[in-house]
């Protein structure tokens, strides 16, 4: 019974959700879409924010509580989460209010910084560990070099061919690969989904059947 | 330990050092550059030029990211936003994450700041956070007002003068997903093929190479790429939509003819590929207004009370006349008002920071692809070397 139910219910809202894409009645177009499942669905974001916002809470006050590795950092997260919450709250988020400061001058500046690093990382990266070890390594060295050159300015000033080059890199190598794997994931997905409809894959109700 | 040997162990702290001067000089000291346009920015750009002045078409920007990816995105956004209010294109903005919400108002702000005229609700529209992104695009698909129901603003939608002549998706007929991950997703499987919707991306350099596919199949219609996405669409904008003709009289909105006058002017391959439209995309400072004596003629026939301001301050250069627009002291600029003192401004071509940002950027990301490189190129060297007496031993 505790593994039965859960299993009718994916059946049955899987088949539900099936029909729904393949079928223009009114009763699943409109009746249950659009009378149905959109008021649920906007009913049910806010919870899904609150169970976000309380599950951050509580691992941020288990850590303060049990003394975890650096638990002084989860102060920072409750004092900027109220800051932010009360001038959003309060004094709205309009420019020249408390809240959009807070985002200009504190949140955007930060994330672009995490974000930044990444340049020297792949800097370092690339003197390090980008080396023609083997005939693919090369073919890939060469690759990135042409692509990276076409991409800038001073590259076209080098050659005016090299943009030309990197698009076909671009268009041909590049995108035969990326389809073969977007192809390879839908098979994939297609093959999961069915066997979660049929009930054969089990394994998100947990336990071992 | 021999060079090659070092240079293998090099302390990353010393290319560290290397980067952030090779990002830092170009920043600091701006060139001008050609960032060449490609073809999926080209074809986005006359997509969204061709709503322009229409009452019954619009776009939707899709704001799909937080504050982390707004260095390559943002300048993709204010550039496109510009665009719309250059020629009039009516445009609408959404966010799936709580976190974009802020970006959109940050980047409303920062263009709306040189159009006064531009009216929320009127010419824009922020929908602003809206959780279910799956029940949002599909809802948009049969009725916008009544799926979204009110702008970020509270107001209802139905009451807005911008949804006039707008439905659904056969009037919002173009939505342009910005996002650092799987950008265009929800649209391209659900509202491409049901509604028939056109969809582009801007998306960071990092994820171009996985749109690929969907740009060769035509599932998108456009993508800007990174910064030089953003640099090229900014270049587009400076040369067709924010071109004034020294001639024409903007403040009508139609001519002798009847026709309809929309600030800018349409997308040319040949005005692209011509020298002299490499002037009006320049990120140096531009001081002087450039007119041949015809072009002046008209252009001053617009202003015939400050015709004496006016010939105070031309000046003939090499067949052309000139008006240094530091020559322009406030009184004097009080006094010739402030329409003709913008006018004369837009003339010198001189961009403002903010429309040109990806361009300097793109500068700087010139020297940091040299310098990775070089760095590659060295490491390499260094490693067959190694390799070669290694053997040799």
């Amino acid at each position: 019974m505790k593994k039965t139910i859960p299993l009718l219910i994916v059946i049955v809202g899987g088949l539900i959700w099936v029909a729904w894409a393949f079928s223009p009645h009114h009763a699943l177009q409109d009746v249950y879409y659009n009378q149905f499942y959109l008021p649920w669905a906007y009913a049910s974001a806010p919870f899904g924010m609150l169970l976000g916002v309380l599950s951050l809470s509580l691992m941020h006050t288990n850590k303060i509580k049990t003394k975890a590795p650096k638990w002084q950092y989860s102060y920072f997260f409750f004092g900027s989460f109220i800051i932010t919450c009360l001038a959003g709250f309060i004094g709205g988020i309009q420019k020249g209010g408390l809240f959009m400061w807070i985002f200009e001058n504190v949140q955007m500046p930060m994330s672009a910084t995490m974000f930044s690093l990444l340049a020297f990382y792949m800097a370092s990266a690339a003197y390090k560990a980008f080396r023609a070890r083997s005939p693919e390594a090369t073919v890939l060295l060469a690759a990135a070099i042409v692509v990276m050159l076409a991409q800038v300015p001073l590259g076209v000033k080098i050659s005016k061919h090299l943009p030309t080059i990197s698009q076909w890199i671009l268009d041909v190598p590049n995108l035969a690969s990326k389809r073969g794997i977007l192809l390879g994931v839908g098979l994939g997905s297609v093959a999961t989904s069915l066997k979660i409809l049929l009930g054969i894959e089990r394994s998100y109700l947990g336990g071992s059947d | 330990m021999n060079i090659f040997e070092r240079m293998q162990k090099l302390d990353p702290r010393w290319i560290y050092v290397v980067v952030a001067l090779a990002i830092i000089i170009p920043l600091m000291i701006p060139y001008d550059s050609d960032n060449v346009t490609t073809p999926p920015t080209e074809n986005l750009y006359q997509m969204i030029d061709s709503f322009a002045g229409r009452e019954d078409r619009a776009i939707l920007l899709s704001f799909y990211h937080d504050a982390a990816t707004m260095p390559e995105l943002f300048p993709m956004e204010v550039a496109i936003l510009r665009h719309c209010f250059e020629r009039n294109v009516k445009v609408f903005m959404l966010t799936w994450y709580p976190a974009g919400a802020p970006i959109i108002d940050y980047a409303i702000n920062t263009v709306k700041e040189e159009y006064p005229d531009i009216q929320s609700g009127t010419d824009y529209c922020n929908f602003g956070y809206k959780p279910q992104a799956f029940a949002m695009v599909l809802g948009m698909g049969d009725n916008i007002a009544n799926t979204m129901n009110t702008d970020a603003e509270g107001r209802k939608l139905e009451n807005l003068p911008i949804m006039r002549g707008i439905n659904n998706y056969s009037e919002m007929n173009l939505v342009i997903e910005f996002s650092g991950s799987s950008a265009g997703g929800t649209w391209i499987v659900y509202a491409r093929p049901k509604f028939g919707l056109n969809v582009a991306v801007g998306v960071t350099a990092v994820m171009a190479a996985d749109e690929y596919p969907y740009l060769q199949s035509g599932q998108l219609i456009g993508m800007l790429a990174g910064l030089k996405g953003a640099a090229e669409y900014e270049k587009l904008v400076d040369i067709f939509a924010a071109y004034r003709d020294p001639k024409i009289d903007y403040s009508k909105t139609t001519n002798e003819n009847g026709d309809k006058i929309l600030p800018g002017r349409p997308f040319g391959r040949e005005i692209l590929e011509d020298e002299s439209s490499k002037k009006l995309s320049l990120i140096t400072t531009q001081t002087h207004a450039k007119f041949t004596a015809s072009e002046y003629k008209a252009f001053s026939a617009k202003y015939p009370d400050q015709q004496n301001i006016l010939n105070g301050l031309i000046k003939t250069e090499k067949d052309m006349i000139e008006i240094d627009i530091t020559d322009i002291t406030p009184e004097l600029r009080t006094e010739m008002g402030e329409k003709l003192y913008r006018e004369i401004d837009r003339h010198t071509h001189n961009t403002l920071y903010k429309f040109k940002v990806a361009r300097i950027g793109m500068n700087a990301q010139s020297v940091a692809h040299i310098m990775i490189i070089v760095f590659i190129i060295l490491g390499n060297i260094g490693y067959f070397i190694q390799k070669a007496r290694v053997a040799k031993k």
